[in-house]
């Protein structure tokens, strides 16, 4: 799933370290997060999305292409 | 106490009591070695598991024991072992290991099935030894396989 979260960290002066000590996750996550290779639970969705005061939405991109499960 | 306090100190508790079952294992080895010395049997397989226990126990006192008392190595503990994406890539490798592992059993079960009516060798000796030591290292090495490519991949 694509995602403004490296725009949004870069935005916000932040590194991947603090980002992720910020939402309790490694720094790993952050970087397969921020190359799409992973796809967060929806409870680091949330802190993700209010750490940078959006939605969910705003900040996970769900297209067309999410709707093929396979 | 907080979820990740009451986490570290479920570790810690762990723990102990690997520990203590490793003395309790280890002791009951060592007085079987002395005390059964004519049975045919090794009694050092039961001390090297104690010994094995105490391993694991001291292993983890050393690692969380410290966390409860400093939060910044609490922090980062947790962090380490409770990460979303470690812990899935860590049930998807226990899940393909389980598979095969299961798979490889049900394999021994229709051969000693086979083997009753007389359709295929016994699994017996050395043959049985082999097909165990298979059932333990091949879901082991498909669950760190696993492992290192969902690293990679995901």
């Amino acid at each position: 799933m694509k995602n403004r979260l490296e725009e949004l960290r870069l935005k916000n002066g932040l590194t991947q370290q603090e980002l992720a000590d910020r939402v309790e996750v490694s720094r790993q996550t952050i970087i397969s997060l921020e190359n799409g290779r992973y796809n967060p639970s929806i409870l680091l969705a949330f802190r993700l999305a209010r750490l940078f005061g959006l939605q969910i939405e705003d900040l996970f991109l769900y297209t067309d292409e999410e709707e093929n499960y396979g | 106490m907080d979820n990740r306090t009451s986490w570290i100190a479920t570790r810690v508790t762990l723990g102990w009591i690997f520990l203590v079952a490793g003395v309790l294992v280890a002791f009951v080895g060592i007085l079987s070695e002395i005390n059964f010395s004519y049975a045919p049997f090794n009694f050092r397989l039961i001390t090297g598991l104690g010994i094995l226990l105490i391993g694991i126990g001291v292993g983890f006192l050393v690692r969380y024991r410290s966390a409860l008392k400093d939060e910044q190595s609490a922090r980062r503990l947790t962090v380490e072992e409770r990460d979303e994406r470690t812990v899935m890539i860590r049930d998807r490798a226990g899940n393909r290991a389980y598979i095969v592992s299961t798979s490889l059993i049900y394999t021994g079960l229709m051969w000693t099935s086979f083997a009753s009516s007389g359709s295929l060798p016994a699994l017996a000796g050395d043959v049985l030894w082999f097909f165990l030591a298979v059932c333990v290292v091949i879901p082991f090495g498909v669950y760190v396989g696993s492992i290192l490519i969902d690293q990679q991949n995901s």
